[in-house]
């Protein structure tokens, strides 16, 4: 709690913050390029448009609108999720949107900046029986075995099913998102886990085929990921993030792919409790 | 009493003389920047941003030591799938039958041109195209619940294997002398038969040495088995980066015991060719 | 007349353009010894394997022991048996090759057991028995746990003799057999083959041994493109052909 009121406090601060703006690091203005990459194929965050073959999404959005306001370029390129965060040790990138969860346990080697709210959701096709979370104890339910979900679906079995003497979720891995909803067509699965940013896209793709069981069974932050020693870079896009908000772009991004319900009011630094 | 030849004069007897040992300065050379290259690499790892401590926490860690042993199970069982299937196609692409000819080409065609890990992709989602599979009137079952990460990968790793070792057991049977063909038919021997105790135990010595190669290429082929859930080495070492994101410092565990299976089985291969050569070593006098 | 043997009857065989036999007819009698000469073409080891069918004559009719040889009359035509039918025709003649054609990664001993244990269903112990006396017989008891790389070509044939030997045939056809031996290990081959044909066995012979041929042989048969040129007793056809490619072959090889 202590750490929430602190980010709370910070993120308050930030954006209270005299016009004095930070500066873009040297390197980053000489080449007048921003270097980022995406892991992408998690719709809507950032995935290639299965007509046109472009690199779209909300992060890509919000990437491009930054590096207006930055006056940079951006140069994109792509990786498998678990590339995200040695890519940026490597400095191969500048900074990570794309779609990361704010975890503590990723705070060891990079500092988050929160900005879209989240969490993982259950859902299941749509003439599946099941009516509650609840329902899905001693089911099989897959999630992207590469991403933070596993472990959150484990601790929410324990609270949820376990405590209450019914037999454990059993978890089914998959390579990624698609996979996943693969297995769940087929039959492997009862139901499957994502990010409660991704499911509006999956509906919206194929209409009437999913349906979302509950709430996100945890909050938290998909957040900027920046190095520990990269302050100055970190400020200066915290600071035009929040101007986004405060002008109300950072909402029609949002908007416009249908997750106006995960706004944040600030962008806050690791502020996720997971 | 045998008279000596006369021989021309000028040329001196040189078989008291001594030849002296070559030098080979070029090699020492060679070997010696040789030495310094490998040592810059050794002091460029050790000195690079890996923690080593990472690395010898998790090489015996329990879900590897597993992975190892499902990868080793999966190999040799894939293995035999694809010897089976090999010494029959290869059987069939010999026959005088153009039926049973033709099959074997096509398949032999059909698994040597696509991909492995697309054709483990497709088995795994079978049930894509058939929700259910079984035998009309006899049994049928849901496919994802027949087409588990180990049956899928068995199938994808065997059948793909079986293309390539009816190529080598082909090339083995042509091999054999025709000769032994028709001394097995002289003594009223049939074709299956004459394959079998005859053509196919010689065929062995030709065929062991790539099969060998084969099932090499097919213990580190089964990671291709990680994309469909197999819980093989590298699946294992994978979930671990997942994890903790230590990528290098988990590949160099999986890498270390790959190379390590790798390396016992090479000199075992060697035995086994050894073994095969009994009796038909040297060509008949 | 007692019937023959073998009876060929205008047997012809093509190889795409190149004629090997030319309307062949011949006659075995029972026990008889026959030699083929002529020289390399002359369709001699052809007209051998057409009788053990190792290789199908394109025309003409092949008689062993009064049954026709891979094929059935039926209905005025000709059908061809199926390849069990022939495997058991097979059984009736052994055929001794001439570079012996052993089975390498088998000892003497199991070369001449295979066949019987594994195609005419004799007991191991019996074929071994057997086996070990057809192996004095050609006087290798001594080498029965010899694998073929470890006996001379000379001993090697007598092997593929005894193997042939041990299936029962009522023929024995032999292609060339001394042809791919080192000269000093040619007579002991020899000698086994006189010891045969004095026992009475039909013997088929293709090859240029004229000496082996006068000795032993009731028959001498000289070939040339794919016919009998001349045939006769063995002192008539060497000692004074009548015909004149005889006479120029003859003395071509002598």
């Amino acid at each position: 709690m202590t750490r929430l009121w602190f980010s709370v406090a910070f993120a308050v601060l930030v954006a209270a913050a005299p016009a004095q703006s930070a500066e873009l690091p040297d390197a980053i203005k000489q080449a007048g390029a921003l270097r980022l990459t995406v892991n992408s194929t998690y719709a809507p965050m950032e995935y290639r448009d299965p007509t046109t073959n472009q690199l779209v999404g909300l992060d890509i959005d919000l990437a491009n609108e930054l590096a207006k306001r930055l006056g940079v370029k951006i140069i994109w390129s792509e990786t498998p999720f678990a590339e995200l965060i040695p890519s940026l040790q490597t400095k191969r990138a500048d900074f990570i949107i794309s779609g990361i969860s704010d975890r503590s346990s990723r705070r060891e080697v990079a500092d988050f900046i929160d900005y879209l709210a989240t969490g993982p959701q259950f859902f299941v096709l749509a003439e599946n029986a099941v009516k509650s979370p609840a329902d899905l104890c001693g089911k099989k339910v897959g999630t992207t075995r590469s991403t933070s979900f596993p472990v959150e679906i484990e601790k929410w079995s324990k609270q949820n099913c376990e405590t209450n003497g019914k037999p454990a979720i059993q978890y089914v891995p998959g390579e990624n998102s698609i996979d996943v909803r693969n297995q769940l067509k087929q039959g492997r699965i009862d139901g499957a886990v994502q990010g409660s940013e991704t499911l509006p896209y999956a509906q919206g793709q194929e209409a009437g085929k999913y349906r979302i069981v509950g709430e996100p069974f945890a909050t938290g932050y998909q957040g900027i990921m920046f190095r520990k020693d990269d302050a100055a870079l970190r400020e200066v896009v915290t600071e035009h993030l929040a101007a986004m908000i405060a002008d109300g772009s950072y909402k029609a991004i949002l908007d416009k792919y249908g997750l106006g319900a995960n706004a944040v009011a600030q962008p806050m630094m690791n502020a996720s409790t997971q | 009493m045998r008279a000596a030849p006369t021989l021309a004069e000028g040329f001196p007897d040189l078989s008291g003389v001594t030849v002296a040992r070559q030098a080979h300065w070029g090699r020492w050379l060679a070997a010696a920047a040789i030495l310094v290259v490998l040592a810059a690499i050794g002091r460029a790892f050790v000195n690079g941003q890996i923690e080593w401590s990472y690395v010898s926490r998790f090489l015996t860690a329990k879900v590897i030591l597993e992975g190892i042993i499902n990868t080793m199970v999966m190999a040799v069982l894939a293995m035999a799938l694809g010897i089976v299937l090999g010494v029959i196609v290869a059987i069939m692409r010999l026959s005088s039958n153009p039926v049973l000819a033709s099959v074997a080409a096509g398949y032999t065609w059909l698994f040597r041109g696509t991909p492995l890990i697309l054709q483990l992709l497709l088995w795994f989602n079978l049930a894509l195209v058939f929700p259910t599979i079984g035998i009309p009137g006899l049994w049928s079952a849901r496919a994802v619940d027949v087409m588990t990460p180990f049956l899928s990968a068995l199938l994808g790793l065997g059948i793909n294997q079986g293309a390539y070792t009816s190529e080598v057991m082909r090339a083995g049977m042509l091999s054999v002398d025709a000769g032994q063909y028709e001394a097995a038919q002289a003594i009223g021997m049939g074709r299956l038969r004459a394959l079998r105790r005859i053509i196919l135990p010689q065929a062995m010595r030709v065929v062991i040495p790539p099969l060998g190669n084969e099932f090499i290429g097919m213990v580190k082929a089964t990671s291709l088995a990680s994309v469909i859930q197999y819980p093989e080495l590298l699946h294992s070492a994978e979930n671990i980066y997942y994890a903790n994101s230590r990528v290098i410092e988990l590949l160099i565990v999986a890498g270390f015991w790959y190379l390590l299976v790798v390396s016992i089985l090479t000199p075992l291969q060697m035995l086994l060719e050894r073994r095969f050569a009994r009796g038909a070593a040297q060509v008949a006098r | 007349m007692t019937r023959p043997l073998v009876a060929v009857r205008s047997v012809s065989k093509n190889f795409g353009e190149f004629c090997a036999l030319d309307r062949v007819s011949l006659d075995v009698r029972a026990g008889e010894v026959l030699c083929l000469i002529g020289a390399s073409g002359s369709g001699k080891t052809t007209l051998l394997r057409c009788i053990n069918q190792l290789t199908s004559a394109d025309s003409g009719g092949i008689w062993l022991d009064g049954e026709l040889l891979g094929v059935r009359e039926e209905g005025g035509r000709l059908h061809r048996l199926t390849e069990r039918q022939i495997a058991r025709q097979r059984l009736k003649t052994g055929m001794v090759f001439q570079r012996f054609n052993l089975f390498p990664h088998k000892t003497a001993l199991e070369n001449i057991t295979e066949g019987p244990v594994q195609v005419q269903g004799r007991s191991k112990q019996d074929a071994r028995a057997e086996a070990m006396e057809l192996l004095g017989r050609v006087g290798l008891a001594a080498k029965a746990d010899a694998y073929p790389s470890q006996l001379s070509g000379g001993q090697q044939q007598r092997v593929a003799i005894a193997r042939a030997l041990a299936m029962k045939p009522m023929l024995m056809l032999f292609d060339e057999p001394t042809s791919a031996l080192d000269p000093e290990l040619v007579g002991e081959v020899l000698a086994v083959m006189k010891e045969l044909a004095r026992s009475g066995m039909t013997m088929m012979v293709v090859t240029h041994e004229l000496g082996f041929a006068r000795e032993v042989a009731d028959t001498v048969v000289y070939m040339d493109h794919g016919a009998i040129v001349e045939s006769g007793p063995a002192a008539e056809v060497l000692g004074k052909p009548r015909e004149v490619r005889t006479q120029s072959f003859l003395s071509a090889v002598i």
